[in-house]
């Protein structure tokens, strides 16, 4: 039972640290940092990121933005804004200086014009600036000054049914000059062209979530005629949001869908198979657990917007809750902020988020302005302990994830990295206790076996001697009950 | 032959699973006391096994803790059972009587709570890797258990051993029956006390006025 009693007090502990380190930093919070525990509940936290400033149009000096849908931060340090209603693209510097403004293009000495532009993308190898224009029904490729070098439309396939509006809302490309793009009206992935504009395929697609609708229908499909099944609803998977490509070439995907969770959050590889799944990224629940705690109302969340931070951190923006969910790239959860509301750092209609360096950057299409997060001290040190923790460092991030707990004693993933810490030093009762508080059943398995399998060499002598010991009185024993001595002894003294 | 005390007559029917309940019922060596304690030891397994299993096999969310469900799954259980067992054999010329029934059952339950206490308690010394230990003591209690019971309720009511199957099927439609109409007056009972007390409270209100 002293087990117990030690993690009675460790919690105690770590609430009591809690309750003296949040005074200081989430005061400052429009909103209540919060996190989740093992079981999926929410906890209070420490914040991650802070609200810093907001930016809109007029600070920016082009004029008030009107529904903006889109930012990009393109590799040469330029934001590349989509304000939707005012057909164009806004491009600033980093600190959000007016550097142009992309609203004439120029074809073939022609002018054309944007209608309502949703996404924009910046190639990092040819300098190239991809612009879904959306309800023209194309995606552009120009150069910065305007330049139009190609189209890509509606493909004439019969792969892409001519019944379809082709309606792009998000553009990426890849290494090989590939372009995707998300069109809204498509739900088997991501349409995908060559360099040349030619239509190549799809890319990525969604599962059906076995829902026992989806169930349900299978099960007739099997038993109808073919007429009937042609009549019959079908069961297609819900198409993905956005997605954002990494500098090694993954491409991960959102999808905005209440109902469905399955593939909510991907890393596709080039075959376009999911490979969080393989990294053990298998239980996470990506945006809020049902219901959400912290808000007055209980909705699912929403993902609208995927970005890839410097480190690999996936963050994800919730348009219902207005929040962005930091995850580190094995998808464990980092940090949350935002909220709905009207004050610094929480969102009417969260549209897209982008992040440079220590910055995550979210854009509010009501609001038509441009929200900064800056990471915070705590952040850093979270940031810095993933980090070495994620690259198998496991010794050295065992001061980082110590000072996490000065911050933040609810902070679950800091056990588990000072528990591998001291797992590697094979100081394997320390890290049972470490293991135990962040409720690691498998980590502490693997310790346990640690600790036992040390007890046992230590005390190995010991115990075949007692076990001999044992063995040979049992044999005494029994010989001197079957010559009959010791029980003509017992019964004399009776 | 066989004069043994109640508690030895416990270890002679857990061990003879065949002709041990019959001496247990020639002899009248079972006791309700002993019965009674074994129920108790069911519950306590049941708690146990829920909430004091190894760390590396199994954690409880101990964030909250009711007591109901074990209370459910040992006395509940095992009384609605027995009711329901006597109710349904003294139908179908069924010898036992009520005690009796409760006695043999209990006896019964004895390998099961045993393979499963030890089980918990191997829990605590034991990998993930070597669950087969432990999965071991629980299968084999619970079989022993299910032959022991057999036994002891064909022995109880002196039945042919396909009319007890029969009559453990019906037992459990009884079961469900009996759980069935014990929800049914608790709703009604709350219903009725809400109505009492509202009652209540209507008058207090005419008085204040």
């Amino acid at each position: 039972m002293s087990g117990l009693k030690k993690l009675l007090s460790i919690a105690a502990a770590a609430a009591l640290g809690v309750s003296m380190a949040a005074v200081n930093v989430s005061a400052l919070e429009a909103y209540e940092p919060y996190s989740y525990d093992r079981w999926g509940d929410a906890v209070p936290s420490q914040a991650g990121y802070t609200a810093e400033y907001i930016v809109d149009g007029n600070t920016i000096g082009c004029g008030a933005f009107s529904e903006p849908s889109d930012i990009y931060f393109s590799h040469d340090h330029k934001f590349y804004i989509a304000d939707s209603k005012n057909n164009r693209i806004v491009v600033t510097d980093v600190d959000f200086n007016l550097v142009g403004i992309i609203d004439e293009l120029e074809y073939d000495g022609k002018k054309e014009k944007l209608k309502a532009p949703a996404g924009v993308y910046v190639d990092q190898y040819t300098k190239a600036v991809y612009i879904c224009d959306t309800e023209n029904e194309r995606v552009i490729k120009c150069d910065e000054n305007g330049k139009i070098d190609r189209f890509f439309e509606k493909p004439s396939s019969e792969l892409f049914s001519e019944e379809l509006t082709f309606n792009p809302k998000k553009v990426i490309t890849d290494k090989a000059g590939n372009v995707y793009v998300v069109v809204q009206s498509v739900t088997k992935g991501a349409v995908m062209y060559d360099s040349k504009g030619e239509f190549l395929g799809y890319y990525g697609a969604n599962r059906v979530e076995a829902t026992s609708k989806v169930l349900w229908n299978a099960f007739w499909n099997t038993i109808s005629t073919e007429e009937q099944r042609a009549r019959s609803v079908k069961s297609t998977p819900t198409g993905f949001t956005s997605f954002d490509i990494d500098d090694e070439g993954f491409i991960y995907t959102v999808t905005a869908s209440r109902e469905v969770k399955t593939d909510a959050v991907k890393k596709l590889n080039p075959k376009g198979a999911n490979i969080l799944e393989t990294l053990g990224a298998t239980e996470t629940t990506y945006g809020d657990n049902p219901p959400a705690y912290y808000s007055l109302y209980s909705k699912e969340s929403q993902l609208t917007d995927i970005d890839i931070g410097p480190n690999g951190e996936i963050n994800i923006l919730d348009f219902v809750h207005g929040r962005v969910f930091q995850y580190d790239k094995l998808a464990n959860l980092m940090f949350i902020m935002g909220g709905q509301g009207e004050q610094l750092g929480t969102f009417r209609s969260a549209q897209a988020l982008e992040t440079y360096d220590n910055k995550i950057y979210v854009i509010d299409a009501l609001k038509n302005n441009i929200t900064v997060f800056r990471r915070t001290a705590f952040g850093e040190i979270v940031t810095k302990a993933t980090n070495l923790y994620n690259e198998g460092f496991y010794e050295e991030s065992y001061e980082p994830w110590k000072d996490v707990l000065k911050y933040d004693g609810n902070y679950r993933r800091a056990y588990i990295g000072i528990g591998n810490a001291l797992f590697q030093r094979e100081d394997y009762k320390n890290a049972m206790k470490y293991y135990k508080v962040a409720i690691s059943r498998k980590r502490y398995n693997k310790a346990y076996e640690g600790y036992r399998n040390l007890f046992l060499k230590k005390y190995f002598s010991a115990i075949v001697v007692f076990i001999v010991v044992i063995i040979v009185f049992v044999i005494v024993y029994k010989r001197l009950k079957a010559t009959g001595r010791l029980g003509k002894k017992r019964r004399r003294r009776l | 032959m066989l004069d043994l005390t109640k508690g030895q007559f416990l270890k002679h029917v857990i061990f003879h699973p065949f002709e041990g309940f019959e001496d247990l019922r020639w002899k009248k060596g079972g006791s309700g006391r002993i019965a009674f304690g074994i129920v108790c030891l069911l519950f306590f397994q049941q708690l146990a096994w829920d909430r004091l299993y190894g760390f590396q096999y199994y954690v409880a969310y101990d964030k909250l803790f009711n007591i109901v469900p074990y209370l459910f799954k040992s006395f509940v259980l095992f009384f609605t059972f027995v009711v329901a067992n006597w109710a349904m054999c003294t139908l179908f010329d069924g010898e036992g009587s009520l005690k009796n029934i409760y006695i043999n059952t209990a006896y019964a339950l004895v390998p099961y709570i045993t393979g499963y206490l030890i089980g918990t308690f191997l829990s605590h010394f034991l990998v993930q890797d070597e669950y087969i230990f432990i999965e071991a003591c629980e299968i084999i209690g619970t079989a022993w258990t299910v032959v022991l019971f057999i036994s002891g309720i064909k022995a109880v009511h002196q039945f042919t051993i396909w009319k007890t199957l029969w009559l453990l099927l019906l037992t459990l439609v009884a079961m469900v029956a009996i759980l069935f109409l014990l929800v049914l007056l608790l709703t009604l009972f709350q219903q009725v006390l809400i109505f009492v007390l509202s009652l209540y409270t209507e008058i207090t209100y005419r008085f204040r006025v």
